[in-house]
């Protein structure tokens, strides 16, 4: 594409008297020249620009990589508008105490020793481990439930409970007791082995328990989700699956169109004829069932997924507007021309006849990719969209639908108010592109 | 309006050439619309409730439907034998168009019902016109019906292998290809046109549960053979004795029913229970059932719609489920009080409903009775936190269910405490106890040493994803690997029901309001059919067979007991939760209150007077 | 000119049987088997091979092939397995909500895009052009969910200048009042995109040497604009319409589904939902048929507006 420039432009361009007479600059020095001129195109080009460097840096895990840590209790509202709209937060404990509250004694009797719990013994031996454990603080909240001391397995034999799998427990007791680092014997307690492991892991997912909130902020500069994760930190993360997935489908997507499209615009007969059954099955079929039937079809779930099912189904407009810009500028006067001084078909299809239908592509690509994105919330909503341990704004905007009659807009603006920014400059600046890409239009400025 | 916009294009052409006429033909025109308006006015039903539901409805054949909205418009339409008090909570079983609850004989074995003379099914065109009794006949066909192979009801496991004789003929009838409803079975004997004798091939004291269910709502031979369609379902015709008949109906989106002006005398008579009870009673004791005209009911998909609706006052009644629910329920289960203010009243109860996260019993590494699955599985169910599902996917609309059988259930234990609780620090112990060592990398993995990864498979819709969000962080929690597996509804169904399913979070909702519909969903022998685990527990099962045998009772309720405990230590599942439904009522409406077995009781409620 | 148009007729038998294949095969090969939620509650294996049998979703493959193409030539889809409705009665009373919606909704988009795109192609580069596209560009940048939620709560709920859903029997009650909301959304939506492409269109066509020719002979530039502009530009407008036509049929779901309209889309949406594949294949072979005619009427639309383009 880049060549297409100095030789197209005598037989494409009308405008002869436009061109100085110098040496011509190229057709993207030009564009590049005219951009510049072009404020809000640069504007948009710098957030663009800061998006995809966004992106990038999330994609490197530079940024936004802790964007599943819980670090604020749920809808934390946004610091702008201070703790007190968390009161009004449904962080509602009444199902979750009535749920936890010291509920009468269970109706027990006789019949609990008829029961025999396989675990029973190992059970009681690793609570009894869990109590004096320093590391596994998590314990602790549950401690109701943990039985007084290392006593329990002693009280069963009490109530004439015989285990009947003692033997095999006393093997494991064994076991264990021989593998034990020896250090453990001399508090009576035994360290946890994996206790630093532990520690990692509790820290990386937070308690999800609202009695550990105190370790939680109760706002954030722009609020958190219903889990308690950092709305900003969720956005980045966000922009870089939904301009990924709509910068790699639209990629996808116009390039199977193009190509489909100038082949068959540009020969006709029976090459346009397959390509044309091979385009009327597709977009014939509609396409929300289409979309679905990929879907169901590629059943991995994952971002990569969701790129092939939009790049699949979505080439089929590229396809044919550019047919149709081929078969009108196949007549064109240009091109019998070039065709009278025995240019190749190639030389035609991609040198002469391209570079005027150019800004269709980019027109399409620029749409698509704006199309895609949007799409990848259609697709959250049919339930087709990122798996749960990645983050898209389709994903978001999907939870948010509900945040948002609940009075909890953060997400909902957050999602959208960036998919709008980066949706808008990059349309802004292809239209800007385009415009300075035009063949046609250069030197009309001047009318 | 619409006629106003007729009449203006009908007079426009004449208007140019003949103003005078056309002046008298438009007044005239606008008087007769006027009238026509009036009269319809008038004509139109005075007292209309406007019910919704949130997923569009199949049809009405009792036996054919399995969605519980068209149910409640089957139960409105049609008549079982029994049904429940309106009032009375537990659910109390009461007769319906039988004159007395059945006689019981022979161990459980026999009963005997008598029915009520006079109860007519609404007029039809299949009866050519007389009025059509119901009888005992009736009865019998409705149930033979239930178990047609051709029909393909989904309950027929309510009747399947109950009746004497019947096994018989449903097999000749897969043979031969027609069920051949006029042969005779010990199971059905038609003493006279009014009394009925059912045989049953064992003891069951749960039968006038299963006769008071939707699905066995008594159908009428003409109709069925008139309206049958090619599989002799009857989805677009119901045609029954019950208190509505079906109006106008727009399929997934509009069903109106209107009061059947052939429906028995029935005078609305129950006795208060429950505080505001009393009220709910004075107003409406005595009067006509259905009070009401008129029930015209929606189909709104959308949140959002519904609850705009509602506050609209475009709908008369809500379920307000958790996604929505914060709009009206402050956290302590009151309604708001703006909408108090406006008259607007809540009825809250907890669903006789469980659901409960289960790992499949069958897969090698998972299932099955050896130490070092049940170590694991109880280490997945001690790291499920329930109190964030409960709070965080369940906005506080549930309460943790503990035991296998719900609240509003016969047989369940209230204050029951479980063994199996959150307990993610011991479930690492446990875990690291029997092998399951961490990697480098931080994940666990099998005892053999190769990486254990367990999938989890959810619905995919918003629920779904924060059940799936839930379940990751409590697999993380213990080290352990989740894979997601992210399938529509009837494919999960599938692979379920094939016992090949993971994991999930599976629910269960009462067909009856007895313990045996719950403690069967664990029964071996229900593998492949409702027991979605395919837990096998040869001790519970031994349990089991024994209490199925049994009416309800102390003695039955301890069977009960050990089972629930066998099922915590074993941990094929981990119960989750009962949900709370919050149904919103707008202040016209009278003598509403939700029932959590009869799938609708639009017959009880009136509408209060205009001024009112 | 017949002999293009009986060739593209002859054409559009192998296209339906492409698109036969393709949804044959991604239906009934990957899109689940419905026995078991028709199956209820409780089932046992042996009611599942009943109700496939039933439904004949046992048979084999080319048998199973054979039955749906007997079904296209018959037009005859049976009924919905879930629903027992037949699905010509679904489509005779689905398709009228769904171009109550439509038709009004197409009609007006393309005035307006149309209008606006020959006014701000006509004063290009000015501030009023830029004001329109960045707006355009604003517009079309946010998701249609988004539209529909806040449309829903601020028009119909806050201000109560709609009804918030429903749907009548009275067509003139059902597009006056129950479609408004619908459309404007849907005019909202659909202006945004389609305006910005018009204008391409357009600007295409000023630049073109007839454009200067007629200018030359000192035809009025409003004539240009409205005759010799939008003659030529309507190519590819008329394209872009059409080719949304039969798409728009089903792609109006998510309005539908808020606004309780009982049209296609929504029913498409429950028939996926409840693997109803009667339901599906018919709706697609319908719509299949639907988009080829009007890409026939398309193309030759081509030749009634720039007889440059020749039928090989």
């Amino acid at each position: 594409m880049n060549e297409g420039g100095v030789d197209a432009i005598p037989a494409a361009g009308r405008n002869h008297r436009a061109l100085p007479h110098t040496v011509s600059p190229g057709l993207w020095t030009l564009a590049w020249r005219r951009l510049r001129r072009d404020r809000l195109a640069m504007v948009s080009l710098a957030i663009v620009l800061a998006f995809i460097a966004m992106m990038i840096l999330s994609g490197l895990g530079l940024i936004a990589r802790d964007w599943a840590r819980e670090v604020g209790v749920n809808y934390a509202p946004p610091t702008f508008l201070g703790p007190e709209a968390a009161a009004e937060a449904p962080s509602s404990t009444a199902g979750a105490s009535s749920a936890t509250a010291a509920s009468p004694a269970a109706p027990a009797g006789d019949w609990e020793a008829e029961v025999v719990d396989p675990l029973g013994d190992v059970l009681a031996e690793l609570r009894g481990e869990t109590k004096p454990a320093p590391g596994a603080g998590a314990a602790a909240r549950s401690a109701g439930e943990a039985p007084p001391g290392g006593t329990a397995g002693h009280a069963q034999e009490d109530t004439g409970f015989v285990d009947p799998l003692a033997d095999v427990m006393r093997e494991i007791e064994a076991a264990k007791r021989s593998a034990q680092p020896p250090t453990a014997g001399g508090s009576g307690a035994t360290v946890d082995p994996l206790a630093d492991v532990m520690k990692d892991i509790e820290a990386a997912r937070t308690a999800p328990g609202g009695t550990s909130g105190a370790a939680r902020r109760a706002t954030l500069p722009f609020g958190a989700d219903k889990w308690g994760r950092d709305v900003i930190a969720k956005t980045i993360k966000g922009s870089e699956t939904s301009i990924f997935v709509g910068l790699a489908a639209a990629f996808v997507a116009t390039l199977i169109g193009t190509l489909l499209g100038a082949f068959a615009g540009y020969y006709g007969r029976w090459v346009d004829d397959a390509l044309n059954w091979f385009y009327s099955i597709f977009s014939s079929i509609p396409y929300l069932l289409l979309i679905l039937a990929v879907a169901a079809v590629l059943q991995h779930k994952g971002t990569m997924t969701i790129v092939l099912i939009l790049g699949l189904t979505g080439w089929t407009g590229v396809f044919r507007l550019v047919r149709a810009e081929y078969l009108k500028h196949k007549g064109r006067e240009y091109v019998q021309a070039a065709n009278a001084i025995g240019a190749s078909n190639a030389r035609r299809m991609y040198r002469h006849i391209f570079p005027n239908v150019s800004h269709v592509v980019l027109v399409q690509l620029s749409i698509l990719v704006v199309a895609f994105i949007k799409s990848e919330v259609i697709l959250s909503f049919l339930g087709f969209g990122v798996p749960v341990d990645v983050v898209s704004w389709g994903s978001m905007l999907n939870e948010a639908q509900n945040e948002l009659l609940l009075g909890k807009w953060w997400q909902l603006v957050a999602a959208g108010v960036s998919m709008a920014l980066l949706v808008t400059a990059f349309s802004l600046f292809t239209d800007a592109l385009r415009d300075a890409l035009d063949p046609k239009l250069r030197g009309s400025e001047g009318r | 309006m619409p006629g106003a916009a007729c009449n203006g294009t009908g007079g426009e052409g004449a208007q140019y050439r003949r103003p005078a006429l056309a002046t008298l033909a438009t007044g005239v025109l606008v008087v007769l619309v006027w009238l026509a308006l009036a009269a319809a006015h008038a004509a139109e039903p005075r007292k209309v409730i406007r019910d919704v539901f949130p997923a569009a409805e199949t049809g009405f054949d009792p036996a054919a439907v399995h969605d519980l909205y068209s149910a409640g418009v089957v139960r409105a339409i049609f008549d079982t034998l029994y049904t429940y008090d309106y009032l009375a909570r537990p659910a109390k079983l009461v007769p319906n168009v039988a004159a007395a609850l059945p006689e019981v004989s022979d161990e459980g074995k026999v009963y005997t019902i008598r029915l009520t003379p006079g109860v007519y099914f609404q007029r039809d065109p299949a009866f050519g016109g007389a009025k059509r009794e119901l009888t005992a006949e009736d009865v019998v066909y409705t149930y033979k019906r239930v178990l047609d192979p051709k029909l393909r009801s989904p309950w027929s496991f309510l009747v399947e292998g109950k009746f004497v004789g019947m096994d018989e003929v449903v097999a000749a009838a897969k043979k031969t290809g027609t069920f051949d409803y006029a042969r005779k079975v010990p199971g059905f004997e038609v003493i006279d046109r009014y009394t009925l004798r059912l045989r049953l091939t064992d003891t069951d004291y749960n039968l006038p549960f299963v006769l008071a269910h939707d699905a066995l709502s008594i159908v009428a031979r003409e109709v069925i053979e008139k309206y049958g369609e090619s599989d002799g379902r009857t989805m677009s015709n119901p045609v029954g004795t019950g208190p509505f008949k079906l109006g106008e109906w727009i399929r997934s989106n509009k069903i109106v029913l209107d009061a059947n002006p052939d429906f028995r005398k029935v005078v609305w008579d129950f006795a208060p229970v429950q505080p505001g009870d009393e009220a709910l009673v004075a107003q409406m004791k005595g009067k006509r059932v259905p009070a009401v005209d008129r029930v015209e009911i929606y189909v709104q998909e959308e949140d959002q719609t519904r609850w705009l609706a509602f506050q609209q006052g475009e709908l008369d009644f809500l379920n307000m489920e958790g996604p929505l629910a914060p709009n009206a329920i402050e956290p302590d289960g009151k309604l708001k009080p703006e909408l108090a203010r406006r008259g607007i009243r809540l009825d809250r109860y907890v669903e006789p409903e469980i659901r409960y996260v289960y790992w499949n019993w069958l897969d090698p590494r998972m299932g099955g009775m050896g130490k070092a699955q049940i170590a694991l599985r109880r280490a997945l169910a001690m790291s499920y936190d329930v109190a964030a599902e409960i709070r965080v996917v369940l906005n506080g609309q549930a309460v943790e269910a503990a035991y296998p059988i719900p609240p509003g259930v016969v047989g369940h234990v209230p204050g029951w405490k479980s063994t199996l609780t959150y307990d993610p620090a011991l479930a690492n112990k446990l875990l690291d106890r029997f092998g399951y060592k961490r990697g480098a990398d931080g994940w666990r993995t099998w005892p053999d040493g190769s990486p254990m990864v367990i999938t989890y498979a959810s619905r995919p819709d918003t629920l779904g994803r924060q059940l799936e969000e839930l379940a990751k962080k409590s697999y993380d929690a213990i080290g352990v690997r989740m894979a997601s597996q992210r399938d529509r509804f009837p494919e999960l169904l599938k692979i379920e029901k094939q016992c090949k399913l993971a994991s999930r979070e599976a629910a269960w909702i009462a067909d009856y309001p007895d313990g045996d519909n719950f403690m069967q969903l664990f029964y071996g022998p229900n593998a492949y059919q409702s027991n979605n685990g395919c837990t096998a527990i040869p001790e519970y099962d031994a349990l089991y067979k024994q209490s199925a045998r049994m009416p309800a009772g102390p003695e039955r309720d301890r069977l009960y007991m050990k089972m629930a405990r066998i099922l915590e230590y074993y941990a094929p599942h981990r119960l989750t939760v009962s949900r709370y439904r919050n149904q919103l009522v707008q202040p016209r409406i009278e003598g509403y209150r939700r029932h959590p077995i009869l799938t609708s009781t639009w017959q009880y409620v009136d509408v209060a007077p205009a001024g009112k | 000119m017949w002999a293009y148009v009986v060739r593209r007729l002859w054409q559009m038998i192998p296209t339906l049987l492409g698109v036969v294949l393709l949804v044959f095969v991604l239906f009934n090969l990957f899109g689940g088997d419905p026995a078991y939620v028709l199956a209820g509650k409780i089932s046992n294996p042996e009611q599942i091979d009943n109700i496939r049998r039933q439904l004949g979703v046992d048979q084999p493959y080319w048998i199973q092939l054979g039955i749906f193409l007997k079904q296209i030539v018959t037009a005859d889809f049976g009924a919905s397995w879930s629903t027992n409705e037949p699905v010509s009665h679904i489509l005779a009373t689905r398709l009228g909500p769904s171009l109550t919606l439509l038709v009004p909704l197409l009609i007006i988009e393309t005035l307006v895009a149309v209008g606006l795109a020959l006014a701000v192609a006509y004063v290009r580069g000015s501030l009023t052009d830029r004001t329109v596209m960045v707006i355009c560009t604003v517009g079309l940048s946010i998701s249609i969910l988004v539209y529909i939620i806040v449309f829903q709560y601020v028009f119909a709920y806050k201000l109560g200048w709609f009804p918030v859903q429903g749907w009548g029997d009275s067509f003139w009650e059902n597009l006056v009042r129950y479609a408004s909301l619908p459309i404007l959304i849907g005019l909202v939506v659909s202006i945004a995109p389609n305006l910005r492409l018009y204008r391409t269109f357009v600007l295409d066509e000023i630049n073109q040497d007839y454009v200067r020719t007629a200018r030359a002979k000192g035809v009025s530039e409003n004539r240009i604009m409205w005759v010799h502009v939008l003659r030529n530009a309507s190519i590819p407008i008329i394209t872009h319409v059409m080719a949304a036509l039969p798409g728009l049929l089903i792609g109006a779901f998510l309005l539908e589904r808020f606004f309780s309209i009982p049209g296609i889309g929504r029913e498409v949406i429950l028939a996926v939902e409840r693997s109803d594949f009667p339901v599906i294949k018919a709706l697609t072979v319908y719509v299949a048929v639907a988009t080829m005619i009007v890409n026939l009427l398309a193309d030759l639309m081509y030749k009634a507006v720039d007889p440059r383009v020749q039928f090989e």
